[in-house]
């Protein structure tokens, strides 16, 4: 992928942008959701729904550290976009009465300790690391989840959303890839030794260690619902060719990173990681709700409603 | 309401617009003889040019700079005067804001004239009607009726360079000229909605906060209010608690410090009337107060760390949640944009009935806004709270200088003059407010009076020798801007923030970069060599 010319993708996303509004949620098709559908759905639909709204608090984090105006701006709009995307999630469980009265589906135990590291420690991450963390996310979302979700479900209102969701994502990915170039460009090997020495700051690796149990459940929980796992290693093949299109792109050492860990992470049979994060996966199972603190309050305002 | 202008929205279009403006309603004034015939002869004939006796002085605009230009000039022994104001009252900025909770953000006993001080401010920091009544306590004191015509809008200001007049032409077509014409009618004057996607849409209420609609009952409504600034901030804390529900829409924090507002006691105003020089000694305390800011606004310094900790220390304390603080906390370094000051603001947004939104707005539909997050929020009334309309140009209306040339597209690039007041080829003509003549840290009429003062000994020196033109060398103008433009990239308002201080090019022809007291320096100094004369 070329690098895009940021100001115009700015301008861009300012005049594609749509409401909940937009869509007629009543409008009829609900029923083709089939009643053996509707339990693994429900699931997946909450993982799917709770991992745009943290990769909206990801987004939050990258304008605090945009290098630039137009980055910030970009990046406001995303965290933005994902809530929506979050919010229209909702409105989809909504329509197939997934939701209980107006409460909140409960995230699962992984995606509370990855909203509280969000909370508490994402803001002081450097940019290049949610930067290329990010981006590897939306891939999986978009290459995988989300395709495979159209291809099972037929209800005409989902395909209308996930339409105007994808083109949203399509965006995100244009910028992220280019931004991943952009922190590879003329980085002389000190720098990029530098780039890695976040790896040392005990609160990413904190913040490594509620994410990959995370990554592991939702893997198996999309693996269960029927996602052939080949979909999920041609996301991760996609992010590694066209984060890795450029040499700049591939001098990024965070691409590397996150790439390798992409591809082993799909893959099961490498028993040397997946063993121990499993048994994270079981133990942070254990962890007492009330252990938690109460959630944060930015989680607070998804809403499935189109109007407020 | 600040002490100096604010403005957010650019758009050298609607700055062509003529502007309308809702005036409060205020005494009686007197008018001359000659405008009770004018007015007469445009009932009957509206087209008709009516040609007015030249005066000594025309000025444009009866707010604050224009009253107190008009009072000076009185105490130099210039009397004939004639002021052209466009509404039906005097007043100006404090005359159009009177929306709920308008106040100035400096203390009242600071932001007075020197010349003409109040015993009686209630508070520390009085409201706008506090400020309006001692506004018309100025016009009664120093019986300025006389000069001021309401009802003229000026739309053009010409020089005659053959007899050496200034003239300007009215909406309806008259013409007032005079020796020396002074530029008084406020750096932001004109308020209208902004240039919003879908705002023509919208079909609930509309209210700019600089032309509050005092008619509209605001009880058992939803509402919401755009901008977080000067305006805002206070319209917000008094909005919320007749509202049913307030909706917040902020696109970038402030830094918001604590106000030290307090009530005057009667026995202080009583020691201020009895010892004046009291008062005068806590107006010299209260400037000196504010000089040691410019440390910490207009310069990156220890103190502006200081600052940002106390601006910090205030959201902390007044706001619980860390999300929210987040959201209020500024990206930018303290004074880049204006320091906004309030109590009750924080608080305020906490309330149950009222709710943040820092989402992107991404248009305004018939119901309400819809922002970025996909939701359409619904309101039965939108205050816009967006500040005002700023043309890149910076005049009102069309300047026409020697030669014909033209202000506007001169100042196209970003407004240049000497010493804020004078521009070269537009000779006897001075500006109030001027470019780069904004404080960002103490009281705009410490700045006023010594512009006051500059242009009386300018206009005694037209007056009393008979000088044709009395305008600036362009040399002279050059340099002094290269001047400032090199002190203003040293500060912080130049430190990469988006602000109205700046045009869309990142020029500064706002604001002063130094003490209050640098600028004072520089206009006690009437320097002739710097002036082109050419005798009458």
């Amino acid at each position: 992928m070329a690098m895009i010319d940021l100001d115009k993708m700015l301008e861009k996303v300012k005049a594609t942008q749509w409401a909940l509004a937009d869509i007629d949620w009543d409008a009829p098709g609900a029923e083709l959701v089939t009643k053996e559908q509707w339990p693994q759905l429900k699931d997946f639909m909450v993982d799917l729904m709770w991992i745009e709204h943290v990769g909206a608090r990801g987004f939050a984090a990258m304008a605090k550290k945009a290098p630039t105006e137009t980055l910030r701006q970009l990046y406001s709009y995303f965290h933005a976009e994902e809530q929506r995307h979050a919010n229209a999630e909702m409105a989809l469980m909504k329509r197939w009465g997934m939701l209980e009265g107006d409460e909140l589906p409960e995230p699962n135990i992984n995606i509370r300790l990855v909203i509280e590291w969000l909370d508490r420690y994402a803001d002081g991450m450097p940019y290049y690391v949610l930067g290329t963390v990010i981006p590897m996310l939306e891939v999986a979302l978009d290459g995988a989840l989300c395709t495979f979700l159209l291809e099972s479900v037929n209800d005409p209102v989902c395909h209308q959303a996930f339409e105007k969701i994808n083109d949203d994502e399509s965006r995100h990915l244009g910028v992220g890839f280019t931004v991943m170039e952009m922190q590879g460009h003329n980085k002389t090997s000190i720098q990029m030794v530098k780039m890695m020495a976040p790896m040392l700051d005990p609160r990413l690796l904190l913040g490594i260690a509620s994410y990959l149990p995370l990554l592991n459940k939702m893997r198996d929980n999309v693996v269960k619902m029927g996602l052939p796992e080949e979909k999920l290693y041609a996301a991760m093949n996609k992010f590694k060719r066209i984060g890795g299109r450029t040499a700049e792109g591939r001098r990024n050492p965070w691409y590397q990173f996150i790439q390798h860990h992409g591809s082993i992470m799909v893959k099961r049979s490498n028993r040397f990681y997946h063993i121990p994060v499993d048994a994270a996966v079981k133990v942070t199972g254990l962890i007492p709700r009330r252990m938690l603190p109460a959630v944060p309050s930015w989680v607070k305002e998804l809403t499935w409603q189109p109007t407020a | 309401m600040t002490d100096t202008p604010r403005k957010t929205a650019r758009s050298s279009a609607a700055a062509k617009k003529p502007a309308t403006r809702k005036v409060a309603t205020g005494k009686a004034t007197a008018r001359t003889a000659a405008d009770r015939k004018t007015v007469s002869a445009r009932r009957d004939a509206p087209a008709a040019i009516v040609t007015h006796k030249p005066a000594a002085v025309l000025i444009v605009g009866a707010g604050f700079a224009g009253l107190g230009m008009a009072i000076r000039l009185q105490q130099a022994g210039v009397t004939d005067i004639i002021i052209l104001e466009r509404g039906t009252d005097v007043g100006g900025t404090w005359r159009d804001n009177q929306y709920p909770g308008a106040a100035c953000d400096i203390p009242s006993n600071l932001y007075s004239y020197s010349f003409a001080q109040n015993p009686n401010w209630s508070r520390s920091f009085s409201g706008s009607r506090e400020i309006l009544g001692y506004i018309h306590h100025l016009v009664k004191e120093f019986g300025l009726e006389r000069y001021i015509r309401f009802g003229k809008n000026v739309q053009e200001l010409k020089f005659d360079e053959k007899k050496g007049l200034w003239s300007a032409t009215t909406a309806e077509g008259e013409v007032f000229s005079g020796r020396a014409a002074v530029m008084a009618q406020g750096p932001l004057s004109n308020a209208s909605f902004p240039d919003m996607p879908g705002i023509n849409e919208y079909k609930g209420h509309k209210i700019h906060s600089a032309r509050w609609d005092h008619s509209y009952d605001f009880r058992g409504k939803k509402v919401a209010v755009i901008g977080t600034g000067a305006s805002a901030i206070q319209i917000i804390p008094e909005l919320v608690k007749e509202v049913e529900h307030l909706t917040v829409f902020q696109r970038t924090p402030g830094w918001v410090m604590p106000r030290p507002d307090f009530e005057t006691p009667e026995w202080n105003k009583e020691i201020f009337r009895k010892l004046p020089f009291t008062q005068s000694a806590l107006r010299q305390a209260l400037y000196l107060a504010h000089e040691s800011m410019a440390l910490a606004v207009i310069w990156s310094s220890p103190l502006t760390r200081v600052a940002e900790r106390v601006g910090r220390w205030h959201l902390h304390n007044q706001v619980k949640d860390r999300w929210m603080r987040r959201q209020l906390t500024p990206n930018y370094r303290i004074g880049c944009k204006r320091v906004l000051i309030s109590n009750d603001y924080y608080p305020a947004l906490q309330k149950p009935n009222c709710k943040l939104i820092t989402w992107p707005i991404y248009t305004l539909c018939e119901n309400g806004i819809r922002t970025v997050e996909g939701i359409e929020h619904q309101f039965d009334c939108i205050v816009f709270a967006t500040g005002f309309e700023v043309s890149k140009a910076g005049t009102p209306f069309p300047v026409t200088g020697v030669g014909g040339r033209q202000l506007n597209d001169e100042w196209s690039r970003g407004a240049q003059a000497y010493k804020s007041i004078n521009v070269a080829g537009y000779p006897n003509l001075f500006m109030t407010f001027g470019p780069n003549s904004g404080p960002g840290h103490n009281s705009a009429l410490v700045y006023m009076e010594s512009q006051l003062d500059y242009a009386v000994r300018g206009i005694q020196k037209i007056l009393g020798e008979n000088l044709k033109m009395l305008d600036v060398k362009p040399h002279v103008q050059k340099q002094y801007n290269e001047g400032i433009q090199k002190r203003l990239a040293k500060t912080n308002w130049n430190s990469g923030c988006m602000s109205w201080y700046l045009t869309e090019d990142g020029f500064n022809a706002t604001m002063y970069p130094g003490f209050a007291t640098q600028y004072a320096n520089q206009m006690k100094e009437f320097r002739e060599k710097d002036y082109l004369v050419v005798p009458g």
